[in-house]
């Protein structure tokens, strides 16, 4: 397995992915001049611009870079020669899994330092009221590449059930998107406001929430920009929830990716 | 025990809008160890279908075979096992030498052996000047050789291979030809497709014929080729007139066309005559029309 | 080939043309039509995933640059509507998107309160800000000032001046009661408030806001001063501004809003600006 990741880890860095990061990530260098636009906050909007831009590299690479990992083997048929190798089928998925997730947590350390020097910046340009709480900000970090480590499981999932790169594409933004709202529906049909709702559809709603990914618990945003102090026993749970989800998605799409006819 | 041992292996693949396709047709077939088997059939007979059965790529509708004892449906039976798909496609970011690095990773060498093994295989397949660049820059040729050498590269005794001469320029044929004669004299087990008769006939032990999913025959290659004498061409001086006339088909000088069974009068005949007899030469129906008969045959 | 060429170059060509009287178009479209349509943030917050502090930023930034257009075109004389209804909707959704965004609350105290004349709105705000921003003293400092000039609630404004204290660590808001707790002391609260923040101020288009309305309030305080002179001179209120000019008390006022100044019957000092540009809509001006 370990060859495996090493030769993925090699496939994403060969087809020039990270530069194609740094090349967004020259964006950085705009952000201490828009967060001037800010009246009373620069440091902290310097802080939200870079937060939300690394979310945003790690979404592209989320879907583009997980959606198409396994398509492209099969694709390209790299899969027939891999496969007939004694490899199982699980620790080719582990392995392309790993590599990916490795790939992550090496961006988000550029991206992370990058962040830091930008945010540094724009804070000795107009101190903010509030000492920045840089922990924080690596936690938000942290938190966000396991957000989007498990966004990648997901498009797995996706891949090892479709032959064509749309349902791993589209059905990972869609995953997304629903599991960012899934928290906020929950609490408004759990409301005053949810009243009105048929017991069908609340029902219906509450499944939904157990079901999806809850992306909400891993956006420390709030917490790293404006320095609020963080729940430790919710961050425990919060990584408890991403090894337990992670495994479950992963190991799912491993019974079915075994099953699957390389033809 | 067997090589590889195939039972009643069937594989019907069910495409859209209910739509089947009968690839294998109960395919039972022994390969013993140390023996080069040619898998012979026309196009869309199915032997892709049956060899990625045995790699456990696709799972057999019915049927059930082992290699070297172990069950297809483990990624044990493929431990001893190389494997050259048919149009082969590797990762093309990587290098030969990279690629062949992590093969012989997963099947557990490492350092110095498969340091060593890397390089005479890469130079074996002359791969050795073009090992560092990424296969994205290779032909269909040089891909070819890059899976015939991820193949040898960690020396299994069972060697799959589907369609090994396609994509190569006669050289490479050759060179593949030979490496399979080798692996023979080592004692290996050999199992390739083909649908080249004058592959089989050169370097296989026996031949199996497919067509349409249906195995049609197994037999040895020396006995087809022996079974294929229809008579003989002879060459004397001073033939006699009447021989000359009967046998004489082609009009051509010193010349004779002596079907397989009036041999020995001839020869008698000749001798008598004081004829010297200077060549006499098999005429065989080759493996190709032995094979088209059989194609000819199944689909009457 | 050369088909490629032909039409590479020509598209390039029409382009360069098009481009000057495009960029023309786009910049000389209505402010109203600029500010332009935003979702309810209840759409927002479903499709801004983990954006939902830039999406608010965003919406922040978007006024204030209608709002910095507009000041830099109010300095050619050119009176455009400014779209408060728009701005306020922009702001409240920001705030929904992120309840600790400073820069939402500070426009809106400084857009709401005074130009749309919605205190309860600016208060609400305030109070909805004072929730999240628990550790911040210029919300209490804003709402103080609310309470004290708008609504001459000095009661509640003393609470609010007092939490600003304590947050802040600076006696200054508590002792602001004293002197400005009472009707006499409006026109220097409001001065002293403005400058405070005027100085404080790095956005241009807000420092101009600010310096503008401490002009206007200057030239009030011209007038008041003027308006006790001559009662102290005459014993009786002075009828118009115009009688105060004639005395000598006073040097013509200008209005910085365009309007012109007068004495309401009880002698308080007003405009007909009603220290604000002309609203779009008819909301209440901020000082009656
Ligand atoms: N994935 C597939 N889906 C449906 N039919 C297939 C598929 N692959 C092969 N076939 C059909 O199965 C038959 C055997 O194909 P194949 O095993 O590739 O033949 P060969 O390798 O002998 O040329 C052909 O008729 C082919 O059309
Ligand atoms: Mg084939």
């Amino acid at each position: 397995m370990t060859s495996m990741i090493s030769v993925t880890l090699k496939g994403i860095f060969r087809d020039r992915v990270f530069q194609g990061i740094l090349m967004t990530a020259l964006i950085f260098l705009l952000i201490p001049t828009v967060s001037l636009l800010s009246m009373r906050q620069v440091t902290e909007l310097s802080i939200t611009l870079a937060l939300s831009l690394n979310s945003l590299i790690f979404l592209l690479l989320s879907v583009f870079l997980g959606g198409t990992m396994l398509w492209k083997d099969i694709e390209r048929r790299y899969s027939y020669g891999v496969l007939g190798l004694p490899m199982t089928r699980s620790s080719y998925l582990a392995g392309k899994f790993a590599g990916v997730a490795l790939f992550f947590l090496l961006t988000a350390i550029v991206l992370g330092a990058a962040t830091f020097v930008v945010v540094f910046f724009a804070s000795s340009l107009y101190p903010p009221e509030r000492p920045v709480q840089w922990e924080i900000i690596a936690l938000c970090l942290f938190f966000d590449v396991m957000k989007y480590v498990l966004l990648v499981a997901i498009a797995f999932l996706f891949s090892t059930l479709s032959t064509s790169f749309f349902l791993p594409v589209f059905g990972t933004i869609a995953i997304f998107l629903a599991g960012g709202a899934t928290q906020q529906v929950y609490d408004y049909i759990h409301s005053t406001a949810g009243d009105t709702l048929t017991p069908l559809v609340k029902q219906a709603a509450s499944g939904l929430y157990y079901l999806l990914p809850n992306f909400s618990a891993f956006d420390l945003k709030v917490n790293a920009i404006y320095g609020l102090s963080t729940s430790f026993s919710g961050l425990l749970l919060t990584i408890g929830y991403f090894l337990l989800y992670t495994t479950f998605i992963l190991s799912l799409a491993a019974l079915i990716f075994s099953r699957r006819e390389m033809r | 025990m067997s090589a590889i041992s195939i039972e009643n292996l069937t594989k019907t693949y069910r495409g859209k809008r209910g739509a089947k396709v009968d690839a294998l047709k109960e395919l039972t077939l022994e390969i013993e160890a140390g023996e080069v088997f040619g898998f012979l059939g026309p196009n869309g007979a199915g032997k892709s279908t049956a060899i990625k059965t045995l790699m456990g790529l696709i799972s057999p509708t019915s049927g059930s075979a082992t290699i070297l004892g172990k069950d297809i449906t483990t990624p044990d039976a493929r431990r001893s096992v190389g494997f050259l798909p048919e149009n082969p496609s590797f990762y093309d970011y990587l290098s030969a030498e990279e690629y062949l690095v992590f093969v012989g990773k997963t099947f557990a060498m490492s350092g110095p052996e498969l340091k060593e093994k890397t390089a005479s295989v890469l130079n074996r397949l002359d791969l050795w000047e073009a090992r560092k660049r990424p296969m994205r820059s290779y032909s269909k040729g040089m891909v070819q050789r890059v899976g015939i050498a991820q193949v040898l590269v960690h020396d299994p005794d069972v060697y799959i291979l589907d369609e090994p001469m396609s994509g190569l320029d006669p050289l490479g044929r050759t060179l593949v030809k030979e490496i399979i004669k080798e692996l023979r004299e080592r004692g290996k087990t050999v199992f390739f497709s083909t649908h080249i008769t004058a592959d089989v006939e050169l370097i296989c032990d026996r031949v199996g014929i497919l067509v349409a999913g249906a195995l049609q025959t197994v037999r040895p290659v020396q006995e087809i080729l022996a079974a294929g004498v229809v008579g003989y061409q002879v060459k004397a001086k001073d033939i006699p007139q009447e021989l000359f006339s009967y046998y004489n088909a082609d009009s051509q000088a010193e010349w004779l066309s002596v079907p397989k069974a009036d041999l020995g009068p001839v020869m008698a005949r000749l001798q008598a005559a004081g004829s010297t007899v200077e060549l006499v030469e098999p005429q065989r129906k080759d493996l190709e029309a032995f094979f088209l008969d059989i194609v000819a045959h199944s689909q009457a | 080939m050369r088909t490629p060429l032909l039409l590479t170059t020509s598209s390039l060509l029409f382009y360069l043309l098009l481009i000057g009287p495009f960029a023309g178009y786009l910049q000389n479209r209505p402010f109203i039509e600029r500010i332009g349509y935003v979702p309810s943030f209840k759409v927002l917050k479903l499709v801004a995933a983990d954006h939902k502090e830039v999406t608010a930023s965003f919406l922040v930034m978007k006024v204030l640059m209608y709002f910095g257009g507009l000041i830099e075109l109010t300095q050619n004389e050119v009176a455009v509507a400014p779209d408060y209804p728009a701005m306020s909707r922009l702001i409240h959704n920001a705030v929904e998107l992120d309840p600790y965004n400073m820069d939402a609350y500070y426009f809106a105290q400084a857009i709401l309160s005074w130009d749309v004349g919605r205190v309860d709105l600016a208060n609400k705000l305030l109070d909805h800000g004072m929730q999240y921003r628990t550790w911040d003293w210029q919300l209490p400092y804003f709402a103080g000032f609310n309470h004290a000039y708008f609504l001459k609630d000095y009661a509640t404004a003393s609470r609010y001046y007092q939490r600003a204290g304590e947050l802040s660590g600076f006696d200054l808001y508590k002792n602001l009661a004293g002197r400005y707790m009472q009707e006499a002391g409006r026109t220097e609260l409001a001065i002293r408030y403005l400058s405070t923040l005027e100085q404080g101020e790095k956005n241009l288009a807000i420092k101009k806001s600010y310096q503008l309305r401490l002009i206007a309030f200057q030239e009030v305080q011209r007038i008041e001063v003027a308006r006790d002179e001559y009662q102290k001179k005459f014993g009786r209120l002075p009828a118009s501004i115009d009688q105060l000019v004639q005395e000598g008390l006073l040097t013509p006022p200008v209005d910085p809003y365009g309007g012109n100044f007068y004495l309401q019957p009880d002698g308080k000092v007003a405009t007909t600006s009603k220290f604000a540009f002309a609203t779009k809509e008819g909301s209440e001006p901020a000082q009656k």
